[in-house]
């Protein structure tokens, strides 16, 4: 089953990005979503879910509706100057479920709690967010995510301030939540070896060189694509059962620069 | 007679006015608290002056056709400058919702142009020949001095705060979710734009009726500073909006008190007293470097 389609779609604000493209986002697979920087990833993304009309073609929703989105955004810390609890920050997370007229009840406290819990802090609810970490603030915008009961989750380069050791348990924590909630997952991210190790699918993206392939994760991730798309020698290896991505130098004959 | 005896003997004279600052103090002290945490504290003030843009205005087209402010005849209901302030404020209050902007003219410039342009508006509206003798007292119907407020718009302020806080009560959780993180609200499917146009037209609402009862200066302090006042003593968001209120209720009772005893004017005691309420605060995050 698919959630969301994109069909000969032309995506951009003014004028095109990028070719039209055909994108699907598959029920259980996770989408990696790898470009550099200005690659037009975030444009994809707002025209994936519906944010950013399409210049061309058609957005297909295959269930006749928006599957419901957990968002996780590209962000280290919530906004601290907000005299907000850790659950009250979770709680806005029910606010499209419960739809405009209705309050909370017991239930929806009690589901963004278990949302916490599932995350590993839920001994943290009652907590000032300015009071947190910053691993904390990104769980805490999980939770968030979580508590909306989402088909699909969103999320925004997730670990771009996490050091490596917090990466790799952030995305362990995606992994098992997808297993555990039947989630699909969209994930943009310029971590080359989280996308490679976690991703079923993968979405490489360049406006600059009006690219953009789709395809199985073990297609896209090769040395030969990944290096079009970075305009640089890129190695991939199996490195203690993971994928490992490793960018280079130039490509040799190249004048150095990148694309 | 001692002071409060003296202030209690003219309470026929201060019944009203009291009333109209306690209510527009309350109000808008709630309201400052989103206004403070959403950054547009300056909104706030532009409000005041394009809400008086349209009265000046409504002034001015009456002088077409012979109204005269000092008369008590009774206006045109399409020339009536409650009418005008709010259409002009809640006209503002929607584009500011829109969030027009270029990389070249930031949000923050054109309320600053808002501002400056409608300050200007007014001054040049109420020198101008058609309405000039009565400048004075259209500036006083205008920005409201504090001290005579008519019963009217007691009325129009308790209509006003009715309407604002049955918005925040039938959908607080949409109103602070767009408040506090637009990006991931529009994701997940709440319409950012048109909670916004809501959360900024009832305060566009309260803030123009509230300017014309007791002027631009006390409405741009009671949004402010009983708001900020809170923030810096509560981690809890229902803690800060109570607190932020009682600030606001005291400041406009003990200010308009003051005022009264000392001979100072109203609307600026009221901000000193308002403004004081700002040193706890400041003393719990100079002594507590986490706060």
């Amino acid at each position: 089953m698919d959630l969301i389609r994109l069909e000969s779609a032309v995506i951009g604000y003014r004028a095109p990005l990028l070719p039209p493209l055909d994108l699907v986002v598959r029920a259980g697979a996770t989408l990696g979503v790898l470009g550099p920087n200005g690659a037009g990833k975030t444009a994809l993304l707002k025209s994936l879910l519906g944010l950013l009309p399409l210049l061309g073609g058609k957005r297909v929703l295959p269930q006749g509706r928006t599957p419901r989105v957990g968002y996780v955004p590209q962000r280290d810390r919530l906004d601290q100057s907000w005299p907000l609890t850790v659950l009250d920050v979770v709680m806005m997370g029910r606010t499209f479920l419960l739809g405009p007229l209705h309050w909370a009840k017991k239930q929806d406290v009690q589901a963004c709690k278990e949302a916490l819990d599932e995350i590993g802090i839920g001994d943290l609810a009652m907590r000032p967010i300015h009071a947190l970490s910053g691993g904390q603030h990104q769980k805490v915008l999980v939770a968030r995510a979580l508590a909306a009961a989402p088909e699909l989750l969103v999320l925004d380069e997730p670990t771009s301030a996490m050091d490596p050791a917090a990466e790799r348990t952030f995305m362990e924590l995606v992994q098992r939540l997808k297993g555990a909630h039947n989630l699909s997952v969209v994930l943009v991210s310029h971590q080359l070896t989280a996308v490679a190790g976690f991703a079923t699918d993968v979405a490489l993206v360049d406006r600059g060189h009006e690219l953009f392939e789709v395809g199985p994760a073990s297609e896209m991730i090769q040395p030969d694509r990944l290096g079009r798309l970075y305009g640089r020698t890129v190695s991939v290896a199996e490195v203690g059962g993971q994928r490992a991505v490793v960018i280079g130098g130039p490509p040799p004959g190249s004048n150095g620069s990148a694309p | 007679m001692t002071g409060f005896a003296d202030f209690w003997a003219g309470r026929d004279l201060w019944r009203e006015p009291m009333l109209a600052g306690i209510l527009a103090a309350a109000l808008l002290s709630y309201l400052g608290v989103f206004i403070v945490l959403k950054r547009m504290v300056f909104v706030s003030a532009a409000l005041s002056e394009i809400s008086g843009v349209g009265v000046a205005a409504a002034f001015y087209v009456g002088s077409f056709v012979g109204i005269d402010p000092h008369a008590h005849n009774p206006i045109p209901l399409w020339l009536d400058p409650t009418w005008f302030s709010l259409l002009f404020a809640c006209g503002f209050a929607t584009l500011v919702s829109l969030r027009p902007g270029h990389r070249k003219l930031q949000p923050e410039t054109i309320i600053g142009l808002a501002y400056v342009i409608s300050s200007a508006l007014v001054l040049a509206i109420l020198n101008s020949p058609r309405i000039a003798q009565e400048a004075h007292a259209v500036g006083d119907i205008l920005f409201g001095n504090a001290v005579t407020v008519p019963r009217a718009q007691i009325y129009a302020l308790l209509a006003a705060g009715v309407a604002a806080l049955t918005v925040h009560a039938l959908f607080f959780k949409e109103l602070l979710y767009v408040s506090y993180d637009p990006e991931t609200a529009t994701v997940q499917g709440v319409g950012t734009v048109r909670w916004e146009i809501l959360l900024n037209l009832a305060a566009a609402i309260v803030i123009s009726v509230a300017t014309r009862a007791v002027g631009a200066l006390p409405v741009f302090a009671f949004t402010v500073l009983p708001a900020a006042a809170a923030l810096m003593l509560t981690e809890r968001l229902r803690g800060t909006i109570a607190l932020s209120v009682g600030f606001g209720v005291v400041a406009a009772s003990v200010g308009y008190y003051l005022s009264w005893i000392f001979a100072q004017p109203t609307g600026a005691t009221m901000v000193v007293v308002a403004s004081v309420f700002l040193l706890p605060g400041l003393l719990r995050i100079w002594r507590r470097r986490d706060v």
